[in-house]
């Protein structure tokens, strides 16, 4: 499943610039030290962190998109650099758990 | 194994904090690894001719990276962490790469070893190539890559602004706005 057809499927909000690409997991973490043990190329990475380290930490593991959950507020110096960088930042109001629900019942499991 | 082109894996994580230390007598600035349960933060204590407090603790880890094929093992507990670079400072060695490097979508990061060890003893070249290789061989090399450099490369560690990939705060009740420089 690629991350647009997540966009598209669960109506998650794209907030960076960043080229599509397919997802192979997901990952739940809101500690950049577990993202960076565990996570693994082409997850896509639940988070309630919004601040711009996000970024270079989700790069370092090359995960497929971070999505921000719980409707938390980006701020704009962490979607600038995700750009530049063309990394996906994706956005929801919904709460994670009900998110993994979701992904779950889509044929996305564990990594 | 002098022929293995080893395929590494991280191995013997370890999570805990990086503490960083001021002398506010000498300025000096110098970090740590701790495993303790929450370092206090602001802690204050004499040791000789210094007068030590504790301005940061990061959350972190450790690790050593292994090879899958033949068993080799490079240790990392001299490593700190990475920060990167916000281009702060237009004339730093860093952000030329970083601009150099953008174009091929290569990430440059910089790699810190413990102060004040590291000024004397800094992380050898070959163990920042197994890092960039350790990194690289983690994700699909068509779309990005990573290269680690050395600290040595910063024009002006107090001037710098790059932000270290850990986690701080995470104790506060609200996420810090801006993280302060530490040096």
């Amino acid at each position: 499943m690629t991350t647009k057809e997540l966009i598209d499927k669960l109506g998650l909000e794209p907030l960076s610039k960043f080229e599509h690409r397919e997802v192979n997991g997901v990952f739940i973490s809101d500690m950049l030290s577990d993202v960076m043990t565990g996570a693994q190329t082409g997850n896509l990475w639940l988070t309630i962190q919004t601040q711009k380290h996000i970024v270079p930490a989700a790069n370092l593991v090359d995960v497929a998109a971070i999505l921000v959950t719980g409707g938390k507020e980006v701020p704009q110096d962490t979607i600038d650099l995700a750009s530049r960088f063309n990394i996906a930042i994706l956005s929801s109001k919904l709460p994670t758990f009900e998110l993994v629900g979701k992904l779950y019942a889509l044929g996305l499991g564990g990594k | 194994m002098a022929d293995c082109r080893h395929r590494w894996d991280m191995t013997d994580t370890r999570f805990g904090f990086v503490v960083f230390e001021k002398c506010y007598h000498c300025n000096t600035i110098r970090t740590f690894f701790s495993t303790e349960e929450t370092p206090v933060l602001w802690d204050k204590y004499r040791e000789g001719d210094c007068f030590w407090s504790r301005v940061e603790v990061a959350q972190s880890f450790q690790f050593d990276l292994k090879c899958a094929d033949c068993a080799h093992i490079e240790k990392f507990g001299d490593l700190m962490g990475f920060l990167f670079c916000t281009s702060c400072m237009d004339d730093c060695e860093v952000e030329k790469l970083q601009k150099k490097h953008e174009k091929d979508r290569t990430w440059v990061l910089v790699a810190f070893g413990h102060f004040p060890e590291v000024k004397k003893n800094p992380i050898p070249q070959r163990k920042l190539d197994i890092l960039t290789d350790y990194f690289n061989q983690r994700r699909d090399t068509s779309r990005s890559r990573v290269k680690i450099v050395s600290f040595e490369l910063i024009k002006d560690l107090p001037r710098c602004k790059g932000v270290f990939i850990h986690d701080v705060g995470m104790l506060s009740e609200e996420p810090p706005k801006e993280r302060k420089p530490v040096f």
